[in-house]
Formats: C-alpha cells, structure tokens, sequence
C-alpha cells in the first residue's frame, strides 16, 4: 500500500470520526435544551392527538329548533328524521320571530318552519313549503347542514309521493329514479381523525426540520461557542452536516413515535404503502427543508428570533402545501406558488403512501419536483451559511 | 402610582421595540403577512371540483344527466373514460376528486320507469370535502329523478306535467342562508383572521418584552429602582397594548377591504370589545412572562396556549356545539370562544351590546383576573 493511499485512508476515517462525533454532539445539546425538547414532544405527541381528536370539521351536533305551525303526525314524522350524530335538537318553539333571535344569539344553528295545513296539504295532494333557515357565518358547515336537510327532506317527501301514486312499500323500482350509490375510497367510513392527525403530523415535521436546523446554528453563536468552532479543523461542512444529521434523525424518531402510538394506535389508521417509503421521503424532506433553517440561521442571533423567523415562513408553506385546502380550490395564482412549496409535494407523497397505499410509479413526480426543489433550498442554505465563515 | 414613571417605563419601553428590528417585524409585518396567507390561502369552498365520467348507456338521457354536472359550478369536467380500469390511477394521482359511473341500460330502464343505480366514487382523503362533494351529486341526482318521475307520472296517469311535478314533489325545501348570503368562505375567514391574530401576537409581544429583560439581566435595573411593581407593569404594558390597538385597525381595515367582509354592526362597539380582548390577550402573555425565564420559553408556551386553543376551541373551524369532554370544557377556559362570538356577531349578524353584552363582559373579568395573578407573580425580590 503507497503511504498516499494509506494517508488517504487515515484522513477519510478522521472526516468521518469528525462527522461522528458533531452528529453526537448535537443530539446531546438537544436532549438538554429543556424547553426545546418539551416543545418538540408535546407537538409530535399530544398536539397531534389534540388537534385530531378535536377539530371536527364534518358536520356534528348541529343544534337545531324547529317552529312547527302543524303539530300533526305528519310534521312530528318529519322532525324525527333529524337526529344525532349530525343533529342535535334543541326544542319548538312557539313564534316565527322566535326562531330569529335564537340565530343571533348563536343558540341554534338551524331553524325548520314547518307551515300550517302541513298534514291536510299532504293528505290532499297538494304541494306545501317547509323552510329552512341556516346559520351561515360558518360557510363550510352551514353548506353542509342544508346539504343533509335537504336530503332528509327530499326522502320524505318521496315516500309521501310514493304513497299518492300507491306504491308504498313496493320497491322504489317502480319508479324512474336515479338511486346514488356512493363509493368512498381510502377512507371508507370518512374517520375525520385520520385526515387531521395526518395534516398536524406533517405540520410538525416541517415546523422542526425548520426551527430545530436554525435553533442548533443560533444556539453556538448564543453561547459563542462557534469561535471554537471557527478555529477547530473542521469544513463548513462538517459543522453544518452533523446537525442536519442529528436533526433529521430526532425528527424521524418523533415522527415513527406519533404515527405508531398516536396515528396508529389512537386512531386506527391502517397504513396502506410501504413504511420504508414514507421514512425515507420524510428524511428526505427533513434534510432538504432544513436548507430554510439554515438560511435563517445567518441572519438571527438568539433563540428568539429563530422562533419569529420560524413563525414568518412557516405559515406561507403550511398553507401553501394543500393540507387543508386542495390545489382546485385555490385562487388561480396561489395555485402556481404552491408549486413552490416543498411541503407541497411532500403532503401529496405522504397522503398517497400513508392514505391511498400508492408508490413511486404514481408518486415518481411529486417525488422528483421535492427532490430538485428541497435540493436547490438546501444548496442555497448552504451558500449563505459558508458566507458567514468568509 | 406616579404617571411620569409609568411615562419612563413605556418611553424606554417603545423605544427599545422600535429598535430593535426583529420586535418590530413582530409587531407589523408577521400579522400582516399572516392576514394575507392566511386569507388568500385558506379556501373553504367546496367548488370547481375536478371529476370524470364513464358512461355505459352512450345514450341521449345518460348525456343529458352528465351535462348537469358540467353545466353546475361547483363541478369542474376533466374528460370521459372508456375503462374501468383508468379510475384508480386519477383518484390515486389526485387528478380527480370524483367520478360518476352511469350503468348500461341507464335511458331504457329510466324510460321503462324502472330506476337506475348510478355509482359515484369519491375520494375521501378530505372528508369535510367529501362530504359536501356527495351532497352536491345527491342535489343534481334528485332534481333529476324528480323531472324523470313527473314526466312518467304525467305519461301513465295523463296528467299534464305541473300537476304531475306537484303531485310527485309533495314538500319543497326553501333554504334561507342567513348572515352569509352567498356561502362564501372569504366571509368566515377574514373575521376569524382578525381573532386568530389577536389572539397570538399581543402576548407574544409581551411575554417575549419582559422576558428579555430578565434574559439580559436589565430586569435588576427595574428591581433596584424607585418604580413600583404596577407602575412597572402599566408602563411595560402600555406599548403592547398600542400597538395591538392599532392592529385592530390594520386587521379590521384587511378584513373588509382587502377580503371584502360585511361589517354590519356598530364599529365602535367592535373597537371598544376588541380592545378588551387585546388587554386580556396581553394578560396572557403577562402570566406566562413572570413564569418563564428564556425567551425562547416564552414564545412557546405562547404558541401553545395563545395560539392552539383558539383554533381548536373558539369556532373558528369545528363549531363549539360539536365540541365534546375536555374540548368543551376547554372552548371555556380560553378566551376565544367569547371574543369569536363578539367578531362574527359584528361582523356578519350585525348584532351588538344587546346581545354581546355577556361574552364582554366575560372578556373583561378575565383580564382583570390576569392582571391580578401576573400582579402577585411579580416580585422585585427574586429567589435567584
């Protein structure tokens, strides 16, 4: 063996003994950063389990009254269709004004006007108005609740005109409707839980790929202790590497904890894809999202600074990335920035392994534009934080 | 208490926030750009969603019931596929949201009288989306059973048409959308925004401000001089709660003219409430500061309890009717629940003190309660 060759050899394992050592060196530092490390738990455990056991966006407990001028059978029968889960009813009231004030006040969020006479014009083949009035100031969910109203009234009153034709209790065949099957795929019983502890997981690992990366840069400057690492042997690169090592690995561990014990285990999600697949994509993402941490990291000097600059470009990306708000919907410009955001391909990725059970023969696109996107953020991060050392 | 102390605290105060870069960053541009992302980003409308067909039948009805689709606004019409197949991978791929799969057969059984099942897939990654998605077909789906049962009805019993439709069609639905007219979502956000806002950055101002100076050490300063524990309280407090005030004015003004929001109630009722609940939000910020000892602390406890109840627990998305357990008895515990009632009330219901009176008054006893526990928390003799 040449004495280059062997040289080569021995400063090849002390790059990599350097590298080593760093990577411990901040997984160390963050397992003593008591509010950091309490922050980072809490987010990847009860912040998931929280946000997925409480927000319910799908329509629950909606309250309603009614103000039935009829009080027949007909009208009870009719009032009766609504009920829990979706409703919740809160009681008649005595005057149409009534119904009014109880909306102002938020009390209820739906009132039913069933008219006089609803019986007799039932009975006597005629056609008769029920009204609905929706409390909209929540659009979503008052959309949805007329949607539900609607359908329940719409059954009723074809059983009604069932019986005028006398055809009750024969099967509806003998009409000419259109009966809807629906077919709900990747989640069939429209568990909301899955979808928002998913969101919130997602959320979290881009919150920290990004604080985590900055913090462990600002936290040397904090202490002064990267004049050591100035004069030390070591390359920009071996200062910066090791903590995007040691960051991506602590991600990686918060992110199989919560979605083994708190997606998994709490909520019954049936991963579909390959595990494998997902973890790698999600290291992938770490480490070039870090890029952002990094590149903060140059212009910020104390911990609290890092946490307002997470703040400030955290909140573009989380909402430019589709979780709650598919491409489709957006306004036509936002859409075209949304091809900026790594987050972005990465929520299309973790939904397709995680949700819909699909791999790279889908997912080989939004997978290559993560890649070339995270890879120039990062190279970018890079520069500027090797500028510093200038 | 003595004005011109409270008046030297808050000088030194407003200079040091002005200053320094990154607070004033804090205070005017992260809420603004909030405002903007937040409002432009978060579309709650179920609209425009991108489906496909696959027709069996081929036939002059099957065109005629899918054409009501492309013809409504809610659908956007991404093409026709000839194979069962080829639905998976445009559900898979997210190219589609839904797509509707009329049988062979769908005009002779219909013209026959018999029915027809029409199958629709949708995908429910978003269930909120899909469930809103399978009302918008269920709607299109009976509007056209109904022609279809009218015009049979009035074919085999002779009747004209309208009779038939009356006879077939005994109870109408008429649905009044109160407050929100149109159903926008913009009309949601935009006041919420104001509150979620409100909600984060008045006690991330304070808690970060007075946690600074314990940080740096200039804390001993205040210890050692003649200022006494409320004047040092008022004073620091003072800044913050200005320029809080005027981002309710900045948030307001965003809230009605950038996003087109109704303001239908009274603009100082609004202002005086919204204020109430900037001095209770800066109370928070208050309390977690005397708890604390690093910013970096401050700011995360902050997030965690400034920012997360108020989305999970005021309304903002899940009503707090549909809250349960411990979300519902949290949706109590944190002030915005009450003030959530105050903006939408205002904005959009147009109603005032008569019936808001309660949830300021609310507001207003908390801060009070605040102030008073941040009063004892406060000591200019240090354990440390």
């Amino acid at each position: 063996m040449s004495v280059a060759s062997s040289n080569w050899y021995l400063c090849s394992r002390l790059w990599w003994r350097r590298l080593g050592v760093m990577t411990i060196n901040e997984l160390l530092q963050l397992s003593r950063d008591g509010a950091l490390l309490f922050f980072f738990i809490w987010s990847f455990n009860a912040n998931v389990f929280l946000s997925a056991n409480d927000m319910k966006l799908q329509l629950t407990n909606a309250r309603f009254v009614v103000h039935d001028a009829d009080h027949s059978v007909a009208s009870r029968e009719l009032i009766h269709r609504f009920h829990a889960p979706l409703f919740r009813f809160d009681g008649e009231i005595a005057q149409f004004d009534e119904g009014l004030r109880i909306l102002d006040d938020g009390q209820a969020m739906l009132v039913l006007n069933i008219p006089p006479r609803f019986q007799e014009a039932l009975a006597g083949g005629e056609q008769t108005t029920v009204q609905l009035q929706v409390d909209t100031t929540n659009s979503p969910q008052g959309l949805s609740a007329a949607g539900y109203v609607a359908r329940i009234v719409g059954e009723f009153g074809s059983e009604v005109a069932a019986q005028r034709v006398g055809i009750a209790g024969a099967a509806e065949d003998d009409l000419p409707v259109i009966r809807s099957e629906h077919r709900v795929w990747y989640n069939p019983n429209q568990t909301e839980a899955w979808f928002q502890s998913v969101v919130e997981l997602l959320n979290m690992i881009t919150v920290f790929a990004i604080l985590l990366s900055a913090a462990a840069m600002v936290r040397e400057k904090e202490r002064g202790t990267i004049e050591q690492l100035l004069v030390s042997p070591l390359t920009p690169f071996q200062i910066m590497f090791p903590k995007v090592a040691a960051m991506t690995l602590a991600i990686l561990i918060g992110t199989a904890v919560s979605l083994f014990v708190i997606v998994q285990g709490v909520f019954h999600l049936t991963v579909k894809g390959s595990l494998f697949l997902f973890f790698s994509m999600t290291a992938l993402y770490v480490i070039t999202t870090a890029g952002l941490g990094l590149f903060i990291s140059t212009f910020t000097t104390n911990q609290a600074q890092v946490g307002l600059m997470t703040i400030l470009v955290v909140a573009p990306m989380l909402l430019l990335s589709g979780t709650w708000t598919p491409p489709e919907a957006m306004p036509k410009g936002v859409r075209y920035l949304m091809l900026l955001s790594p987050l972005h391909y990465f929520v299309d990725i973790s939904y397709g392994i995680l949700l819909k059970g699909i791999g790279l023969e889908i997912l080989w696109k939004p997978v290559l534009a993560m890649a070339a996107l995270g890879g120039s953020l990062f190279g970018f991060g890079m520069w500027r934080f090797r500028r510093q050392f200038a | 208490m003595n004005l011109r102390r409270i008046a030297a605290v808050a000088s030194k105060e407003w200079r040091e926030t002005t200053r320094d870069r990154m607070f004033l960053t804090l205070a005017f541009l992260i809420p603004f750009v909030w405002m903007i992302v937040f409002g432009y980003g978060m579309v709650l409308d179920v609209e425009n969603i991108p489906y496909a067909v696959l027709d069996y039948d081929h036939s002059a009805l099957s065109r005629d019931y899918l054409y009501r689709f492309q013809q409504s606004r809610y659908f956007d019409f991404r093409g026709s596929l000839h194979d069962e197949r080829e639905i998976e991978g445009l559900l898979a791929g997210g190219s589609v949201r839904a797509v509707i799969v009329t049988p062979e057969k769908f005009q002779e059984r219909l013209v026959e009288g018999r029915s027809v099942n029409v199958q629709t897939l949708v995908d429910g990654i978003l269930p909120l989306r899909s469930d809103i998605t399978r009302g918008y077909i269920i709607a299109i789906n009976s509007a056209f059973s109904r022609e279809m049962v009218a015009r049979y009805v009035a074919r085999v019993r002779h009747l004209p048409l309208d009779q038939a439709q009356a006879l077939m069609e005994p109870v109408r639905l008429d649905v009044r959308y109160l407050y929100n007219q149109a159903v926008k979502s913009t009309w949601t956000m935009a006041p919420s925004l104001v509150m979620m806002v409100l909600s984060l950055f008045p006690p991330l101002l304070t808690a970060l401000g007075i946690v600074r100076e314990k940080e740096r050490g200039s804390i001993y300063n205040i210890y050692s001089s003649t200022v006494t524990r409320h004047e040092f309280l008022v004073g620091k407090l003072l800044p913050y709660t200005l320029i809080s005030v005027i981002n309710i004015l900045v948030l307001w003004s965003m809230a009605v003219f950038l996003f087109g929001a109704p303001f239908k109630g009274d603009p100082l009722f609004f202002f005086v409430a919204s204020v109430v609940f900037v001095l209770c939000t800066t109370g928070i910020g208050l309390v977690v500061s005397m708890l604390v000892k690093t910013q970096q602390a401050a700011l995360i406890i902050t997030l965690l309890i400034g920012l997360i109840p108020t989305i999970n627990y005021s309304g903002m998305f899940s009503p707090v009717s549909s809250l349960t357990g411990g979300a519902e008895v949290a949706s109590y515990l944190f002030p915005g629940r009450y003030y959530a009632n105050i903006v939408r009330g205002s904005f959009l219901k147009g109603v005032g003190l008569n019936v808001l009176w309660k949830d300021v008054l609310i507001l207003a006893v908390y801060a009070a309660v605040l102030r008073t526990i941040a009063f004892h928390l406060l000591t200019k003799r240090p354990r440390t």
